[in-house]
């Protein structure tokens, strides 16, 4: 109780700089952000534009809304999905399959509502099935990388391959190529999913589980919330997390295809380590219950902002994979470091 | 013979891993007539070569009680460092610099993650994406080529029917990881680290060198696999290779070690490598796309995953039923002391 009054008659900087103190991480971000901003602006042509940042944050929507997911799941206390992009791709087959061909009845070819239940439906169905291995004792890692292969082989069995396409008037155009007050759809999306997510995890009682699961696992037990449906429900919403993105990328490109996701994808390798490291560069513990999705949103933007300027300065792919990967570590291990003896040991 | 037999039936896993590559070994043999000659031995070899390597790299670090995710780009790096640089070195010189950089790159890793205390999945996801835009900058974004194809003859040669140089010297390779890892103290440290790390770090044990030495082996052997991959194909991607962290995690897998750690040995990465190469040999003559390799690759591990989880709680369950076996007893006991007490 005294603490709290004497942290009252603080002055306001010195408030200021305890409020730093404790969010180290949070404002080594922000000064990342403003280094990287103001060397953008000095020296990079064409940065400072209202079309650039359209472009960085719809760059930063398509993989943080993933990373929003994957942050329920590295909340909980479950590591991470490897079975990120797969899950994407098989979820984009079952949209561009129900658009194309209504999956085999042509009454329902191009029906926008029922390719989209089915492509929620199957990143359910994936969800829910990994989870109940990550639930059931299995580590979480090897799960997902078994699962990645198997949706993978699923999906290209199913499409043979092939690249699905569908013409172009149709039902999804409103998702892929639209936008609404000048911003596109998917930016929105990711906006809209920010705050929600950031609502769930803070204010009900499933974010607090979240916590505290991911906290620590023995108290959850022993308080009657066991990891085994918290595995599933976050594997249900990070798979669903991938459906939507999945959705949205192949309502944009008009075709779908088995490895849309895999290594060339966008700029920086592969979508699934890119949707870790974003996870990751907003400084949310992996071990769980320390984080939030508004870290991970930042570092989202962030990711995409750097890889912008990289592009803008005339960068090929492999340094700008060096960058990113960089970036991971760098926060890898400044986490660390601060975290030292406390979170990070078990 | 009658203790090592003993000793494969009192390991469940072990027996386990052996029952399932005879499976598979036999299913290919009896639907496929040339699947059991010499050729096809010698075929199946020459891919343990290269698998048995990458799953020996992760089985000494799930024996450490970690995993190491960035074993598919550490390959492609070494790969691509060894075909850049046999043109104007030499094929020796080139694997020597190309080995020491993985085994480097491995003993860094390791000394990061016994000083930060951290988790190696945790920094091996940082090091998977970084090593590959390693592996591109110095591969220029481009396939780079061998301009002699028959520098790297020599390790593809036939000797003695079955066996290659490169087949040969993987041989040998977990021959000596095998001695290292049961008989010397540095080898059980690896093993008292993964099973029980508190208990180890109390009794003594110093983090640090079991870890540096678990990955600077891992980091050898996924640099050995790119070595073999890249100069036997003359050519290298900075991109190519991620397949192998499936590949040789199915191996360990299926060879039985634990997730929890100080689990498995050599002997079963070996027997594990031989299953995925049996499958992988076997499903070359159903002319399958390579997606369903994939598929299959995967169910095998799903299929092990499902067996170890199940055993596991089949064994918790078995332990509690005889503790209360043993509760019940000793009030049964109680009371009929008891009982006696008062009839006296």
């Amino acid at each position: 109780m005294s603490a709290i009054i004497e942290n009252n008659q603080l002055p306001f900087s010195a408030k200021f700089l305890q409020f730093y103190k404790d969010r180290t991480l949070l404002a080594i971000l922000l000064s990342l952000f403003a280094v990287m901003f103001i060397y953008g602006i000095f020296f990079t042509e064409n940065y400072l534009t209202i079309t650039n940042f359209k472009a960085i944050i719809r760059d930063a929507a398509l993989y943080g809304i993933m990373a929003i997911g994957l942050t329920f799941v590295t909340l909980s206390g479950n590591f991470f999905l490897l079975s990120l992009k797969e899950t994407a791709s098989i979820c984009g087959v079952t949209f561009a399959m129900g658009m194309a061909t209504g999956f085999g009845s042509p009454d329902l070819a191009g029906n926008f509502l029922v390719s989209l239940l089915a492509a929620l439906a199957v990143g359910v169905v994936s969800g829910v099935i990994q989870g109940y291995f990550v639930g059931m004792g299995g580590n979480p890692i090897v799960v997902t990388l078994g699962g990645a292969g198997i949706l993978y082989g699923i999906g290209a069995w199913w499409s043979d391959n092939l690249v699905i396409n569908f013409t172009r008037p149709h039902d999804a155009e409103w998702l892929g190529t639209g936008s609404f007050l000048g911003l596109p759809s998917i930016t929105w999306s990711f906006i809209l999913i920010a705050i929600a997510a950031e609502i769930v995890l803070r204010h009900t009682n499933f974010g607090r589980k979240v916590y505290l699961v991911g906290a620590n696992k023995a108290a959850g037990k022993a308080t009657g919330h066991e990891n085994f449906s918290m595995a599933i429900i976050v594997f249900t919403i990070c798979s669903v997390c991938c459906a939507f993105v999945a959705v949205a990328f192949v309502a944009q490109m008009d075709s779908a295809q088995s490895n849309y996701f895999s290594a060339e994808f966008g700029s920086s390798g592969d979508m699934t380590i890119l949707v870790i490291a974003t996870v990751m560069v907003g400084g949310n513990s992996i071990m769980g219950g320390y984080g939030s999705t508004l870290r991970t949103s930042l570092g989202a933007i962030f990711i995409a902002m750097v890889d912008n300027m990289m592009v803008l300065q005339g960068f090929n792919s492999g340094p700008r994979i060096v960058g990113v990967g960089l970036m991971i570590v760098f926060s890898i291990i400044v986490f660390g470091l601060f975290a030292k003896g406390s979170r990070a040991q078990e | 013979m009658e203790n090592f037999i003993k000793k494969i039936t009192k390991d469940v896993d072990l027996s386990f891993a052996i029952l399932l590559s005879f499976c598979v070994y036999v299913f290919f043999a009896i639907n496929i007539e040339v699947f059991f000659s010499h050729n096809i031995s010698f075929a199946i070899l020459e891919r343990f070569a290269v698998l048995g390597l990458v799953g020996l790299a992760l089985t000494i670090c799930i024996i450490a009680g970690e995993i190491d995710l960035s074993i598919g780009s550490n390959a492609a790096l070494c790969a691509v460092i060894v075909v850049k640089l046999t043109d104007p070195l030499g094929a020796p010189l080139a694997m020597l610099i190309g080995l020491s950089v993985s085994t480097l790159i491995g003993v860094t890793q390791g000394f990061v993650i016994a000083f930060i205390r951290i988790r190696a999945i945790v920094i091996t996801v940082g090091t998977l994406m970084l090593l590959r835009g390693v592996a591109l900058l110095i591969a220029e974004e481009k396939t780079v080529m061998l301009t002699d194809f028959r520098v790297p003859d020599f390790i593809t040669t036939k000797v003695l029917m079955y066996f290659s140089p490169a087949s040969l010297t993987v041989i040998f390779i977990f021959i000596c990881v095998g001695i290292f890892m049961r008989y010397t103290k540095y080898g059980r440290e690896i093993y008292a680290i993964g099973g029980a790390r508190k208990e180890a770090l109390t009794a003594g044990i110093p983090l640090r060198r079991p870890m540096i030495i678990a990955f600077a082996l891992s980091g050898f052997c996924a640099g050995f696999a790119g070595t073999v991959i890249g100069l036997k194909s003359g050519t290298a991607q900075g991109l190519g290779l991620q397949y192998l962290l499936l590949a040789g995690t199915v191996a360990a897998f299926v060879g039985g070690v634990s997730i929890l750690g100080g689990k498995g040995g050599v002997l079963g990465a070996a027997i594990g490598a031989l299953t995925v190469n049996f499958l992988n040999t076997g499903l070359v003559f159903y002319a399958l796309q390579v997606h369903f390799v994939q598929l299959f690759t995967s169910v095998l591990l799903v299929i092990v995953i499902v067996f170890q989880t199940m055993s596991r709680v089949f064994d918790s369950r078995q332990a509690r039923k005889s503790l209360l076996a043993t509760i019940d007893e000793r009030k049964t006991s109680l009371l009929e002391k008891k009982r006696s007490a008062l009839g006296k």
